[in-house]
């Protein structure tokens, strides 16, 4: 069975059919949900972000254009969503610094059985430094940063979610890739060793 | 050989380049330690940043995301053609002037309004005509005896009193009030017992 384009999916969203928009849910569910927890960091947070996002994405399908793909759409709406989160809890959001947690359930973190306690504290802490280190970027690298590396999102369609030019984009990546490279030196160095 | 810009370089690390320039940087790679190098190191940043991993959805987000949807279904269906906000707007103006309309065609059809407050008028009180004392009707005056100086008539006193033009009227309504008891003292039955109380 081939797999659908989600072009033609969403025109039949588009046409009432509902079993095309569950599709795009599985197939996106994750995505959208790993955007969110790098963003706003909660993972609660994330996933009300993340249904948001599918609603606006079935209240508009009658308006839907199929002019631009549909993930360039669908980050649109969800880099909208989430830096209006950011601004909104700005003064709410303080550094943790001592919080190994990462706002994670605690049943998360003890999924993997095999590492060790020690194994797995130094692991969390590694985590905390880079997310730190992301969460410390400008909103725009941040976004840019997050779409590119770890949401797999080409660069000419990061300037089309974040409605900027290409060369934009590559002046957004190479800056924040340069601080990164910098904030978690100890860390590169670590691995050299 | 020539080394190639750390911003170039970083693209091509980044994959921030197309197809035919990454192909340039890499012939370049193959032959430049140091640019190689560089490369390498932000490769290094690459895979750190692969360690930052989060939880997966929960398992309930699915089926939040399906009530979600269909609670906007519903609501639609629900609301139909009076979910158009201005179709709701004009109904609802219709029936507050329909409900002002009724109200007041309802007062004035069933709630009497006092006509103008009847003002009595004065009882026309019949006064007899007052005869002309002439010198026929006047009994004769007794003659006085002879020798006997009448004595002056008293002098006639007129009230002179001066009343405004409110003190008037108050007084005439009084004279009405008055004369219309009298009239209705006069219209009693005569010589009915009184009814001891």
């Amino acid at each position: 069975m081939a797999i659908e384009s989600d072009l033609d999916l969403m025109l039949r969203v588009r046409d009432g059919d509902s079993a095309s928009f569950e599709i795009l849910l599985r197939r996106y569910r994750l995505p959208m949900v790993s955007y969110f927890r790098r963003m706003v960091r909660d993972q609660t947070m994330a996933e009300d972000l993340a249904q948001e996002v599918f609603l606006r994405v079935y209240r508009s399908r009658e308006r839907y254009q199929p002019e631009a793909r549909f993930t360039t759409w669908l980050y649109r709406i969800a880099t909208n969503l989430a830096l209006n989160a950011i601004r909104d809890r700005r003064d709410e959001v303080s550094d943790t610094a001592g919080d190994d947690s990462d706002g994670a359930p605690i049943l998360e973190r003890f999924v993997d059985p095999l590492p060790t306690v020690e194994q797995r504290l130094i692991q969390e802490d590694r985590e905390r430094l880079i997310r730190q280190a992301v969460e410390a970027l400008p909103e725009n690298q941040r976004a840019a940063v997050i779409l590119h590396k770890y949401q797999d999102v080409d660069y000419r369609q990061i300037a089309g979610i974040l409605d900027v030019s290409e060369g934009a984009v590559k002046s957004l990546l190479f800056r924040a890739y340069g601080t990164l490279r910098v904030r978690l030196e100890p860390l590169l160095r670590e691995g050299q060793i | 050989m020539k080394c190639l810009e750390t911003e170039r370089l970083m693209h091509y690390a980044y994959h921030l380049m197309d197809e035919t320039a990454a192909s340039q940087v890499r012939a370049h790679l193959g032959e430049c330690v140091r640019c190689r190098e560089i490369v390498k190191q932000h490769g290094r940043l690459d895979t750190l940043l692969d360690e930052w991993k989060v939880a997966e959805p929960s398992p309930w987000f699915d089926v939040r995301v399906r009530s979600a949807v269909e609670a906007q279904q519903a609501n639609r269906q629900a609301t139909g053609f009076w979910g158009l906000t201005w179709v709701r707007d004009l109904a609802l103006a219709s029936l507050a002037v329909l409900l002002v309309a009724g109200a007041f065609w309802f007062t004035r059809s069933h709630i009497p309004v006092p006509s103008r407050v009847a003002v009595r008028q004065p009882h026309p009180v019949m006064v007899p005509p007052a005869a002309p004392q002439t010198a026929q009707t006047r009994p004769p005056l007794a003659k006085p005896p002879a020798g006997v100086k009448p004595a002056p008539s008293a002098p006639v006193l007129k009230p002179t009193f001066n009343f405004s033009n409110e003190d008037k009227d108050t007084l005439a309504l009084e004279d009405y009030d008055l004369a219309a008891n009298f009239d209705l003292l006069s219209e009693l039955p005569k010589g009915e017992p009184r009814v001891a109380n």
